[in-house]
């Protein structure tokens, strides 16, 4: 079976290490969120105590922040030196494409085609850069309070201690939902898309998943490269916009469904479908 | 049918000694009174200590009128006097003939004897501390008084050997208003308790704290006489010190005897203010300093991130308030909305197979 490489070394540790960090986080973090309640308190025992869960918490919390600043230095880096290709950023092609697939479920129109990531894809990677962004800025606060409230207000404390709580929980949910769906529970990939581990892909599944991209590939080296509205911008300009697009589309996605499902619903309405069949008819 | 004999034995039994119990005081005694203070009420009565001191065995004829005990007769505790001649009895001291006679008082009051073995008293007596207090240094010996009335003679009785803190005690917001009366507020028995009374450095006490406070300031009735909030103990207790002392709790100890801010360490021990009180350790003017007494080198800012019992709210907190807010409307939306997504994806692929 032929495979194509889709993630390189560095990008497939990167994801062993934000799994093992994730894991210890979590473990570390809820007992402290849901204190009274027995499973908490019967996981912190097993820990040895709430401070040595808050030990492994930190250190993981600050070695996550590391893996962070470190990929977002990379990525900064990759665009000044016009290397990257800006295939993770989310486009207006993006919107569409998630919009005409929830028509699709609905049997309202066809599959989109997609290229090397897909909305679902850039909606998870951003989500989670955004996420870990929060969580890393609002742990340093109430790792380090004296010298937060030496420069800040009070107040964030208390305000970094509820969005870090709230914000882990929700990064946990959506692992537990979406992540664990598309990786694994998705028919299509059933029982474990096994991609960001061996670092390739099946020819088969690229013409199935990415039909744009292979289509691309198999043209050969004459192919058009695949047009990217941010490469003709300049860099501070990428610098700025593409993480605003990033985060928007990452946190626009849920509405982007319920919207496309609550259209097609009104469009449904018995009136409203006469009345279209009539505007179409001649008269 | 099976009977088993004598299945009347052990309630009768038990009914003859409940019968028996109150004889004491009613039937003569062996000796009556007068007859012990026909040589009592000698002033130069004593007998000669081991250590080389006079013990005066001079007991006024009144010694027991004003006392609880004033229809008791000398030999229910004295019991082994109630034999005339008296039968030797050869003390180091008069604190050792003390230690020796105290245990008469269990054969009455056997509970509360049972609660001073767990004591911090009874450590001290255990240890040999001839200076550890023993039932009649608090209740009095033939003076034994009702020991909480008025209430301030709690206080008092404690203040015998624990000047220090019940004068910071007598100055605090408990201390002056149980001298006015107040039926509510604490005496030193209502924190440290009478009889079993804990080691205040003890890890058992240290873990109690929260809740101790709590049996009062978070009593909505009670704390409505006083326009004080019942919600102290809640916010505390969801707050980050609170997490950790119920984490801590749960495991039976502090760690590395560093016991998390609870309500002492704010709000001070037997010296507690009203918050209002520019004494007060948690009136913004001293809140900085109290801060630093753990987090040292905070800053003028450092105590707004403390929301002083309040939950937050668009008066209080806002920051605070908007991002709780936030957050309940922005999990539910984005976790019901990929779940929605999902579902329609297997709704579609159920179709297509």
């Amino acid at each position: 079976m032929r495979t194509v490489t889709r993630f390189s070394t560095l990008e497939r540790a990167e994801h062993i290490a934000v799994m093992a960090l994730f894991v210890v986080l979590a473990l570390t973090g809820f007992p402290q969120k849901f204190y009274d309640h027995r499973w908490a308190q019967l996981l912190t025992g097993w820990l040895g105590g709430v401070d040595t869960a808050r030990w492994f918490h930190r250190a993981a919390g600050l070695a996550f922040g590391a893996l962070l600043a470190a990929h977002v230095l990379r990525l900064v880096a990759s665009v000044v030196k016009r290397t990257t290709s800006f295939s993770m950023v989310p486009t207006r092609r993006d919107f569409a494409d998630a919009v005409q697939t929830i028509r699709y479920y609905l049997r309202l129109g066809d599959a989109p085609r997609f290229d090397h990531f897909d909305y679902r894809q850039k909606f998870e990677y951003w989500g989670m850069l955004l996420g870990s962004a929060v969580v890393v800025g609002t742990g340093l606060a109430l790792l380090f309070p004296i010298q937060t409230a030496q420069w800040l207000p009070g107040q964030l404390i208390p305000a970094a201690y509820v969005a870090h709580s709230q914000e882990g929980l929700m990064a946990f949910l959506v692992v537990i939902v979406w992540h664990i769906y598309n990786a694994h529970l998705n028919p299509d990939v059933f029982p474990f898309d096994r991609s960001i581990f061996t670092g390739e892909i099946s020819e088969h599944r690229l013409q199935h998943e990415h039909a744009i991209e292979y289509e691309r590939l198999t043209q050969g080296p004459g192919a058009p490269a695949s047009d990217n509205p941010y490469r003709r911008l300049s860099w501070p300009v990428q610098l700025v916009v593409a993480p605003i697009a990033g985060s928007a589309f990452a946190m626009l996605l849920p509405a982007i469904g319920v919207g496309v499902v609550l259209k097609a619903a009104f469009d449904a309405l018995p009136g409203r479908r006469a009345r279209r069949r009539d505007s179409r008819s001649p008269s | 049918m099976f009977r088993p004999p004598g299945r009347f034995v052990l309630p009768l039994a038990l009914l003859v000694v409940l019968a028996a119990a109150p004889a004491g005081a009613q039937t003569p005694p062996a000796v009556d009174n007068a007859t012990c203070l026909g040589c009592h009420t000698d002033t130069s009565l004593s007998i000669k200590a081991g250590d080389g001191t006079d013990i005066s065995l001079h007991v006024p004829e009144t010694a027991l009128a004003g006392s609880v005990h004033a229809k008791h007769n000398c030999v229910d505790c004295h019991k082994a006097m109630a034999e005339i001649p008296h039968p030797a009895a050869a003390f180091v001291s008069r604190r050792a003939m003390s230690v020796a006679l105290t245990e008469q008082c269990r054969t009455c009051h056997f509970a509360n004897y049972t609660k001073t073995l767990d004591s911090v008293h009874q450590a001290a007596v255990a240890r040999g501390d001839r200076m550890a207090p023993l039932c009649v240094d608090c209740h009095g010996s033939h003076d034994v008084k009702k020991p909480s009335t008025p209430r301030t003679l709690v206080s008092q009785t404690c203040a015998k050997c624990h000047e220090g803190v019940a004068g910071a005690y007598a100055r605090s917001v408990h201390g002056q208003d149980v001298s006015n009366g107040n039926p509510d507020v604490p005496t030193c028995v209502d924190c440290h308790r009478a009889h079993d009374i804990a080691g205040p450095h003890k890890t058992e006490w240290e873990l109690r704290l929260p809740e101790m406070c709590g049996r009062c300031h978070a009593d909505a009735a009670k704390m409505k006489k006083y326009g004080l909030s019942n919600n102290v103990l809640r916010t505390y207790l969801t707050d980050f010190h609170g997490k950790t002392a119920s984490l801590r709790r749960d495991q039976g100890k502090p760690v590395n005897g560093a016991v998390v801010a609870r309500c002492p360490e704010c709000h001070g021990v037997h010296d507690i203010q009203k918050t209002k009180d520019p004494q007060s350790r948690v009136i913004k003017a001293n809140l900085l300093q109290t801060c630093r007494q753990c987090h040292e080198g905070a800053t003028d800012n450092f105590p707004g991130a403390w929301l002083s019992h309040y939950e937050p709210g668009l008066h209080k907190a806002p920051l605070v308030y908007a991002v709780k807010v936030g957050y309940s409307v922005l999990i539910p939306f984005m976790i019901g909305g990929l779940g929605l997504q999902i579902l329609l994806h297997l709704w579609r692929l159920r179709g297509k197979a």
